[in-house]
């Protein structure tokens, strides 16, 4: 899952970038409105974190300025703005959810989670045929055998079961596991999918991920096919 | 009337209790209304008193002329008097005849009292009736034996009002013999002078209730725009201050009242803007590093890792710590300053000696920047000002100069004597201000720099806090300065008086 924090305080984007990492997502960083608008056009983000004051383009008008893309990535306000009126502003704006400074950063991680969550899922658990995937714990089972994954080995596996029965690209899939200063070469995808390919034939999940020549890679739900 | 007073004392009554909350308008009315009454009463009494005068001189005048033709007709002279038989019968009755022609003699045999008639009497000095006109049949005029002039007077007899006046008859040893009495009747007079007094006493209140009504009517209308300024006031709390009083039509008081008090509104608003912006920014500038501290430390805490990631970690957020504090002194200063709780020791003080010291503390920062302070004063610099307040001007000034200056460039700070004052610049060559920007920056939190990031280290109150020491000293701080090119800061203190 690939993040853009837009937050000019660089203490704060500094140890949001740490966190999030550990939590195995992919994390950029504007450090100004008018940055931070262009790299949300251009990107494709799970999510955005925006801070209200910020420089060249207030968090406000870039969060108006997504919406009016016709963009629907779940936007997260973070910010020092704390009056009831603020709050109803902001989600007005077209925030999905405001947080108020100072915050707790499992509180953050709770709220990412909720706005990740599909619409029809009841809680944050992921579910692939026998293959289930707690976003929370960072755990794989495969029926009840867990899998261990290395960080980015668990992002990819997230964002295709999390997209599954939808072709993701070579393209989509670089842009959100890996960050934005990763260079274009692909080919470092077929490596962890053959490390995933692995481990989860050793845990009885064997052909989960199946290869589209020339596209991709797609996980299927068994017995749609 | 007499009731009507005594209502009119009742309500007096119970309208005095409830004056405190009368509407301003029944009190205009009231007022009015009583002075009004006032003068109408008077109007009427002076209207009244000289129509009595003038009826009663011509009545005293036709008396006089009735005395002056019986005593001719008799021959008596009152000096002179020759006894009461001058006086015959017919005398008399034809002195009434003369001046009654029109009046029958009928009357008279009925024995009642012509009242449209003269009536004459004589007496003599004890006051027994010596002879009467035949008009006065049975009755009797008063007399008053202590009278000795001819003067007028009102009397009734038989109830008849007459007015009626007496002549001593004096014979020729000086002595008062008897009094010739001449009356003529009032009936006439006395009708048109009740009626006067009826018009008045019915006319007067219908007047002043009229005129209580109309007034009340005219207040309410010329104060209803007060109503408005009121409603709206009511209106009024902190959060809707953009409300403002329509302005009336007439530019008179109450356009004025609506005005100031929609100028002082306008104030209001702005004052709230600026707290509620100061609010807005200590909650920015104080949650940001306490933001930043706890997520550190909170990532920080989630997973075990190396000593040196700890150590990096800690250290940053001491830093935001440190920060943290300074704001906070800042703000106390400045909350302490504000609330006027520090009163300034004015002293004499030499600002020679003051800049130097400071320039010395300075000294260091400046150093790293490589940057030159000179201090230029050829003038005797004797300043009325509190030293230590004194200092922090100085020294939250040059902070922000050497902070913008380039590396390697210098500051000047000259002392000037102008007027009976003494004119301190600071001069930089740094970044400079943009002109549409130096009135705000002695605004709390404000940073010429929007982006409001930490690289340069400020919060934006150093300014604030100089112009608040600046005012409690008495001392002006203005500010000149071009982009790019460097700025000035001019300290117009009051200079201690040298007596030669």
């Amino acid at each position: 899952m690939r993040l853009l924090i837009i937050e000019d305080e660089p203490g704060i984007a500094g140890f949001l970038k740490d966190g999030l990492e550990e939590e195995y997502f992919a994390v950029d960083i504007a450090y100004d409105g008018k940055t931070g608008l262009d790299m949300a056009l251009i990107n494709e983000y799970d999510l955005l974190i925006i801070d209200w004051m910020i420089p060249a383009l207030s968090g406000i008008e870039v969060c108006r300025q997504v919406r009016k893309a016709s963009i629907t990535v779940p936007i997260i306000f973070l910010t020092a703005k704390d009056t009831f009126e603020d709050v109803v502003f902001g989600l007005d704006a077209g925030a999905n959810d405001y947080i108020k400074k100072p915050f707790e950063f499992e509180e953050l991680l709770a709220r990412i989670r909720v706005q990740l969550r599909n619409k029809s899922q009841i809680d944050d658990a992921l579910n692939a045929g026998s293959l289930t995937i707690n976003p929370v714990t960072h755990q794989v089972f495969c029926a009840s055998n867990e899998i261990t994954l290395t960080p980015k080995e668990f992002a990819l596996l997230e964002y295709l079961v999390r997209n599954k029965d939808r072709v993701c690209t070579r393209s989509r899939i670089i842009e959100h596991v890996w960050d934005i200063h990763f260079d274009s070469d692909t080919s470092v995808i077929d490596v962890y999918i053959t490390f995933l390919r692995r481990k989860l034939e050793a845990a009885g999940c064997g052909n989960i991920i199946q290869t589209i020549r020339g596209v991709g890679y797609i996980v299927r739900e068994p017995g749609i096919s | 009337m007499i009731i009507k007073a005594k209502n009119s004392v009742k309500e007096s009554h119970s309208f005095f209790k409830g004056w405190s909350v009368l509407s301003l308008r029944n009190r205009i009315a009231f007022y009015y209304t009583f002075m009004t009454a006032f003068l109408i009463a008077l109007v009427f009494a002076v209207i009244y008193f000289t129509v009595e005068r003038i009826v009663y001189r011509q009545f005293d005048e036709e008396i006089k002329k009735e005395i002056s033709e019986i005593l001719s007709d008799a021959k008596i002279s009152t000096h002179d008097f020759k006894g009461f038989a001058s006086f015959q019968n017919q005398d008399i009755d034809a002195a009434v005849q003369d001046n009654d022609n029109d009046n029958d003699n009928e009357s008279k045999k009925k024995k009642k009292i012509n009242v449209d008639t003269e009536f004459i009497q004589v007496v003599d000095n004890t006051g027994q009736v010596v002879n009467k006109s035949s008009s006065l049949s049975w009755c009797v005029l008063a007399f008053n034996p202590n009278q000795t002039g001819t003067t007028s007077f009102n009397s009734n007899f038989g109830g008849v009002m007459v007015r009626q006046a007496q002549v001593p008859l004096i014979n020729s040893s000086g002595v008062t013999e008897g009094y010739l009495i001449v009356a003529v009747p009032l009936k006439n007079a006395m009708i048109v002078l009740h009626d006067l007094q009826d018009i008045f006493f019915f006319s007067f209140p219908v007047i002043i209730l009229t005129l209580f009504i109309l007034t009340r009517l005219i207040a309410g209308k010329s104060i209803r725009p007060i109503e408005k300024v009121i409603a709206t006031a009511e209106k009024m709390t902190q959060a809707n201050l953009d409300q403002r009083i329509p302005l009336p039509y007439h530019h008179d008081e109450l356009y004025r009242l609506s005005a100031t008090f929609n100028a002082l509104l306008n104030r209001m608003e702005d004052a709230f803007q600026r707290e509620k912006h100061f609010a807005a920014n200590a909650s920015h500038e104080l949650k940001t590093p306490l933001a930043i501290v706890k997520g550190t430390l909170e990532v920080l805490v989630r997973k075990p890792r190396e000593r040196e990631h700890y150590e990096t970690r800690i250290q940053f957020c001491l830093k935001e710590l440190n920060r943290m504090a300074r704001l906070i002194d800042q703000l106390l200063m400045l909350a302490r300053y504000e609330s006027n709780k520090m009163n300034a020791h004015i002293e004499t003080i030499v600002l020679s000696q003051h800049i130097e010291s400071v320039v010395e503390r300075m000294q260091q920062s400046a150093s790293t920047k490589d940057i030159a302070i000179s201090i230029d004063n050829t003038e005797s610099d004797l300043i009325r000002a509190d030293s230590g307040m004194l200092d922090m001007i100085f020294e939250n000034i040059l902070t922000n100069a050497i902070k913008y200056s380039p590396t390697g460039s210098s500051i000047t700070i000259a002392v000037k004597r102008v007027a009976n004052t003494i004119v301190c610049s600071i001069t930089d060559h740094g970044i400079g201000i943009p002109k549409e920007k130096l009135p705000a920056i002695f605004e709390r939190f404000y940073r010429v720099d929007e982006s409001r990031n930490s690289s340069t280290g400020g919060f934006g109150l150093g300014l604030s806090i100089v112009k608040k020491l600046a005012d409690l000293q008495h001392i002006k701080v203005t500010v000149t300065s071009e982009a790019n090119r460097g700025t000035t800061f001019f300290l117009t203190c009051p200079a201690e008086e040298v007596n030669c």
